[in-house]
């Protein structure tokens, strides 16, 4: 096999006391899509933040495309090849669409004009060409995850965290959004996304990986971490909880 | 949406270019003199107020660095105006680039009590040092020509709002420090760096900040600490960003020629009342962020847009009509 484009080297991530990531190992291939699932606390979002260079790992490292990038800031990993999406959308709400996405095409198209260009095409790609004039803050939830999408689009990376951008959308929004992310693995896009709804989730990863209490629990395909027991008992736990 | 309103700016630097040759009166060409250089002022305050998102109550402090150090360079080194001049801009920059290193990091409110402490600390400086005169300030040659401070100071403004407006508005990277006011850790997700934006802010507002400072000193021909790095400065160039319009060009502007055009005519005839111009600062700019948050020119231009964004609705409602019938 390849080299891998990512490998997860036994990373924790303490707050204080508490332990988010707790060792957590894991590779991911050039043009894989890889689910990322767990119950609420488990630490995925915090691995996100870890792998892009919000936080430096309290211990292990995080290899890119070869080089350790564990405590890289995150305009670097992002100038690297990362793009990632918020779970908390963070759109510049002072801005309109059309803005929040030139100022994320300027890392590869460092001029205004082509920069523009080049947002308009986002924009036509994520289906938010028509509200390009409006403010972000005007947009709806649908709108502002897919100004998340469109944002990390923007940037052309090799490698794509996608944090929770179909939760909370009506079953057409989600469709849709699934549509696109289909679009960008045909289009070869390596992947890392977490999404609760499992039908979304089973239908688009090559693999899962399970995190429970900051622990990686199971790793495999949808068939194989479905019959894993400690999955079941992450989720049934949590469904009794 | 790119600003149309650049196309005034020719027509009014040709008038005030013309302007000495119909006024002759020297008290009058003063005040506008004065006008301008707080247009000055209040443009650099809102590159890091306005744009960037960070309030400094330390501008004032650059003032009085380009001040000083203009002052000091004559006085004691015996330069050249021409040349000490541009060292108060250098100074104010350097100044920025070590105040922003600690400040730059706090946001909100601790940046605007840290960067007010630190000018504070400045007017100390200048209180006890004996370079700068102590208490009792300092006094430069008197160069007696209105018309060449008028024009000097119309120079530099016109050559900062330029400036400002290519950075500001044509170029990236005034998006660039806008999305780091809006979210600076979705902008470091976008590979922008925000420490170093914000420092090339803090640098860019500081520069013009030192060199007016400079020009203010040789003609005033007196400085001291009260009157060079007191509160003022600071505190009405955040009156006219915010009661113009912060974030834009056009809003200091006017917010500067209204407020300084008010503070003339207060002191011309209510001097004896200088409290109460300070209470009714305070009470514009109360008022002004609460009833107008986007200042004069931000209102203006939003009541505009609406307006358009309306005739488009209207037109492209007529636009479907026919069709609709031919459904
Ligand atoms: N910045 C932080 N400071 C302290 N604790 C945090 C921080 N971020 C996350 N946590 C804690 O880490 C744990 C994992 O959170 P998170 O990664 O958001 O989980 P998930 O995304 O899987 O729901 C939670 O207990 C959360 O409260
Ligand atoms: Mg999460």
């Amino acid at each position: 096999m390849a080299e891998p484009i990512l490998q997860v080297n036994s990373v924790t991530k303490c707050f204080g006391g508490l332990t988010a990531v707790n060792n957590v190992s894991f590779e991911v291939q050039q043009g894989e899509i890889i689910g990322l699932l767990g119950p609420n606390g488990a630490g995925k979002t915090t691995l996100f933040n870890v792998i892009s260079g919000f936080y430096a790992p309290t211990s292990g490292t995080i290899i890119f495309n070869g080089k350790d990038i564990s405590g890289k800031p995150p305009y670097t990993l992002a100038d690297r090849g990362i793009g990632r999406t918020f779970q908390v959308v963070k759109p510049f709400a002072g801005l309109t669409v059309l803005e929040n996405i030139i100022i994320a095409s300027f890392l590869r198209y460092p001029k205004r004009k082509e920069a523009e260009r080049h947002a308009w095409k986002i924009l036509e790609n994520t289906g938010l060409a028509d509200r390009a004039d409006v403010s972000a803050a005007s947009l709806t939830l649908a709108g502002r995850k897919r100004l998340e999408i469109g944002k990390a689009l923007a940037l052309e990376p090799t490698f794509l965290l996608l944090d929770e951008v179909v939760a909370g959308l009506n079953p057409t929004e989600a469709d849709k959004t699934v549509e696109l992310i289909l679009e960008l693995k045909k289009q070869g896009m390596t992947i890392l996304i977490v999404e609760h709804i499992m039908r979304v989730i089973m239908n688009i990863s090559d693999r899962l990986v399970v995190l429970n209490f900051g622990e990686k629990i199971a790793e495999g395909t949808a068939a194989e971490v479905a019959r894993n027991p400690l999955v079941i008992e992450a989720y049934l736990g949590e469904a009794a909880a | 949406m790119k600003d149309k309103s650049i196309r005034w700016g020719l027509p009014i630097l040709l008038i005030l270019i013309a302007l000495p040759a119909v006024v002759q009166d020297t008290f009058f060409l003063r005040v506008i003199t004065e006008a301008i250089m707080w247009i000055g002022l209040a443009l650099a305050f809102d590159v890091l107020a306005g744009y960037t998102g960070y309030l400094n109550f330390g501008h004032g402090a650059f003032f009085g660095l380009g001040a000083y150090t203009t002052a000091i360079l004559m006085m004691q080194a015996h330069w050249p105006f021409a040349l000490a001049l541009p060292m108060g801009g250098v100074l104010a920059g350097v100044g920025a680039l070590v105040a922003g290193l600690p400040t730059l990091r706090l946001k909100g409110a601790y940046f605007a009590i840290a960067t007010w402490a630190l000018s504070r600390a400045v007017q100390q400086l200048a209180l006890i040092m004996d370079i700068t005169g102590g208490p009792d300030g300092m006094r430069l040659p008197s160069f007696l020509n209105p018309q060449f401070f008028y024009y000097l100071m119309l120079a530099i403004v016109a050559v900062t709002f330029a400036l400002l407006w290519f950075l500001l508005e044509c170029s990236p990277f005034g998006l660039k420090l806008k999305a780091i006011r809006e979210d600076d850790q979705g902008a470091m997700a976008l590979g922008l760096n925000p420490t170093k934006l914000k420092m090339q802010a803090f640098i860019l507002s500081a520069v013009p900040t030192g060199i007016l400072g400079g020009v203010y000193a040789y003609w005033i021909t007196f400085i001291d600490p009260a009157s060079t790095l007191g509160d003022l400065v600071s505190d009405q160039a955040l009156v006219m960003v915010v009661f113009g319009g912060m974030g834009t060009l056009v809003g200091p502007v006017i917010g500067a020629l209204l407020i300084f055009a008010f503070k003339t005519l207060f002191w011309a005839y209510l001097s004896d009342f200088q409290l109460l111009y300070l209470i009714i600062l305070g009470a514009v700019i109360a008022l002004s962020v609460v009833f107008i948050p986007n200042g004069l020119w931000g209102t203006l231009r939003g009541l505009r847009s609406h307006k358009k964004s309306e005739e488009k609705k209207d037109e492209s409602l007529a636009a479907k009509l026919p069709q609709n019938e031919g459904e």
